[in-house]
């Protein structure tokens, strides 16, 4: 084992902690800009079932009286909408409606979004043809709802949907089913 | 070094490098002649017999570190689309990269010989500690939401964080057994300042497609059981208008007598097994946090699924209105998907870390010509390697490094590491410890190529501190 001298080591000492001390204070953040945190957007795209049925002739029937009426209607309250965190980062909506039709006659469809106080947004009108119990008549509808358009989905918190059965008696038989989503894409 | 001896240290080897991943704090990790050795390992060995610390400057340690991702990753002057590189870095972290800061500023510490074994520590020390693993699913639902992901799991077992302010008292005792082997052992009192932790979660989210079903997809949350523990929390969240300044300075005020307290241990042991050749171990914060003050505990639990909102198209009067379809559902919602907040004791383990370590010396120093002087040969190059760890919610982590330590004197010494772990595998650090008569000063800077650019860097840690040692002979 070979012995070591000790000796002075004043200036390797100031050096070395001259160097660790500018190591530790001459260190940087390069080739970054932070200032971009402000442009980071949340930007989720939300697929959201909407409402769904299954109807069939004893809903166009008064259940007292029995009395036909071609038309039926229901209101709902899409609460979500009126959300103001939803509604400031809204920007992109598209509606999906797909309908099966079985009952043997044209139905004329119309889907109205409304404000608050009842006002109309905008609505969804289509017509779906004649179906048979063994072969459904098939509409898939696809509302886009974008740019100034958005406004009127924020302005929405509830749906009203309504079918008229074109041509049909009360010995109407089918069924109509209805599946609906929403895709909703955001910025925040 | 013998056969035996150098396959005992192959074998170390291969088993450090094995385990090679980490956070680790090893550049001061058996320097005996400083005292925060001593707080790394009670039973290190050192050749100090009386110390005392500059009030707030003895040891002042920062380390910050992220294992999956650097700021460059995400803030790159390169390309300006921010919110495509935070995608990409989403997708290219698990839930199993994490998050770190730990802070420690050591508030007071002294220590003397007692007779000719013993050496007895103690002091006060302020520590911040912040773990988080990265919280993946949730936080892609967040930003992409689910449409990209129909079919799959959204898991919040990913939150997962723990974080802890808290003062700590300690007293150490050292004692050197016999010329071979030296334990020591430390108590330390926990006074809890902030504590918040998140760590055994539970549950799923899933949007899946259902033919055949009622709607196109079901949405179900399943088994959600999620809870979050705070403590020295609440009566920050009661003070109404309570600006972040004055939550800060409430919190400093709370910094000598937090409301909550714990009890820990450190234990260690130094074994020269040969003049040259020593192996070492120890653990630190063997303890629990007790949080029975000013508790708060936010809970979020329960299944639900649905399909949409079904209209049932009801004969109705002019006058009537229609079936509150949307209460209905937010009722059930509410039935099935809780929130309670309580006030339960809970009880937290501090992290513990654990350390080992094999050291080799070589160069025999020439001690000044005088009879009186009884210390021991001492060795100016000393190569280790010290295999360190932290228990975390998740499980431990590891790291390795690799160092050569040379006294250049007795007034100077430098260490020069290499080490391995979760963050880097290019983590070289350096330390510098010198004292001018009996005042030391010693800094130690690790991962020196990530301190060039420290946004490239997955981590970075820092000490330094100044100190009186006395070296009586």
């Amino acid at each position: 084992m070979k012995n070591k001298i000790v000796t002075p080591f004043r200036p390797l000492k100031i050096l070395l902690i001259g160097f660790l001390l500018s190591l530790a204070f001459s260190s940087c953040f390069a080739d970054v800009d932070f200032g971009q945190s402000e442009n980071i957007t949340l930007e989720p795209d939300l697929e959201v079932d909407l409402l769904y049925y299954k109807l069939n002739e004893l809903d166009f029937l008064d259940s007292e009286t029995n009395e036909y009426s071609s038309t039926i209607r229901d209101t709902v309250r899409l609460e979500f909408l009126d959300d103001d965190y939803i509604q400031d980062g809204l920007v992109y909506a598209a509606f999906r409606f797909r309908h099966e039709n079985r009952f043997p006659y044209l139905i004329n469809t119309n889907i109205r979004f409304l404000s608050a106080s009842g006002r109309s947004q905008f609505n969804i009108t289509y017509t779906i043809p004649e179906g048979t119990l063994t072969s459904p008549a098939i509409v898939d509808t696809v509302h886009v709802m974008q740019g100034n358009d958005i406004n009127k989905v924020r302005r929405s918190i509830q749906v009203v949907v309504e079918h008229e059965i074109v041509g049909a008696d009360k010995a109407i038989q089918g069924e109509l089913d209805l599946q609906s989503k929403g895709l909703f894409k955001f910025e925040f | 070094m013998n056969f035996d001896m150098r396959k005992i240290v192959l074998i170390l080897s291969l088993l450090a490098f094995i385990n090679a991943r980490s956070q680790n704090r090893p550049l001061l990790y058996n320097v005996d002649d400083l005292p925060q050795a001593l707080m790394q390992n009670p039973g290190a060995r050192i050749d100090f017999t009386r110390h005392f610390g500059v009030p707030f400057l003895s040891q002042i340690h920062f380390f910050v570190g992220s294992s999956g991702v650097t700021a460059f990753d995400v803030f790159s002057d390169e390309n300006p689309n921010v919110n495509q590189r935070v995608r990409e870095v989403m997708k290219n972290i698990s839930s199993g990269d994490f998050f770190s800061v730990n802070q420690q500023l050591e508030i007071l510490s002294f220590g003397w010989k007692v007779k000719s074994r013993g050496y007895f520590s103690a002091g006060i020390y302020q520590e911040l500690d912040v773990f988080a693993y990265f919280p993946k699913d949730p936080a892609i639902l967040a930003f992409e939401g689910n449409t990209g992901y129909i079919g799959q799991d959204f898991d919040f077992s990913d939150v997962n964080f723990a974080g802890e302010v808290l003062t700590v008292y300690h007293a150490g005792y050292n004692y050197k057994v016999d010329r071979q082997l030296t334990v020591g052992g430390r108590f330390k009192l926990y006074s809890g300042i902030f504590n918040a932790e998140s760590t055994s979660n539970e549950g799923t989210f899933r949007t899946i497609e259902t033919p055949g079903g009622p709607n196109f997809y079901r949405h179900e949350v399943d088994g959600l059981n999620v809870r979050v523990n705070t403590s020295g929390y609440a009566s920050l969240s009661e003070e109404e208008g309570m600006t972040v300044d004055q939550a800060v300075a409430e919190l400093l005020s709370r910094s000598f007598f937090g409301q909550n307290v714990g009890l820990g241990v450190d234990l260690g042991f130094h074994y020269r097994v040969t003049d040259q050749f020593s192996i070492n171990g120890s653990i630190q914060d063997l303890g629990l946090m007790f949080h029975q003050k000013d508790v708060e505990n936010y809970n979020y639990f329960g299944s639900f699924q649905t399909n949409g909102l079904e209209p049932l198209f009801p004969e109705l009067d002019n006058n009537e209105s229609t079936i509150p379809y949307w209460d209905v559902f937010e009722e059930r919602l509410d039935l099935n998907l809780q929130q309670k907040t309580t006030n339960e004791v809970y009880s937290t383990w501090r992290p513990i870390k654990f350390n080992a370590s094999f050291q080799f010396g070589t160069g025999k120093s020439i001690l000044p010509c005088d009879y009186l002087i009884s210390k021991k040969p001492r060795f100016m190059n000393l190569f280790g390697m010290l295999i360190s760890g932290v228990n975390r919610s998740k499980g431990p982590t590891y790291g390795v490094t690799a160092y050569w330590d040379r006294k250049l004197n007795d007034n100077l010494r430098f260490r020069v590491a290499y080490g391995v772990d979760e963050y880097t595998l290019t983590k070289v650090g350096f330390m510098a410890s010198s004292r001018f008569k009996n005042f030391n000063l010693y800094m130690a800077v690790n991962d020196i190529i990530g301190y060039t650019n420290l946004a490239k860097a997955n981590s970075a840690s820092l000490q330094l501190g100044m100190q009186f040692i006395f070296k009586d002979l």
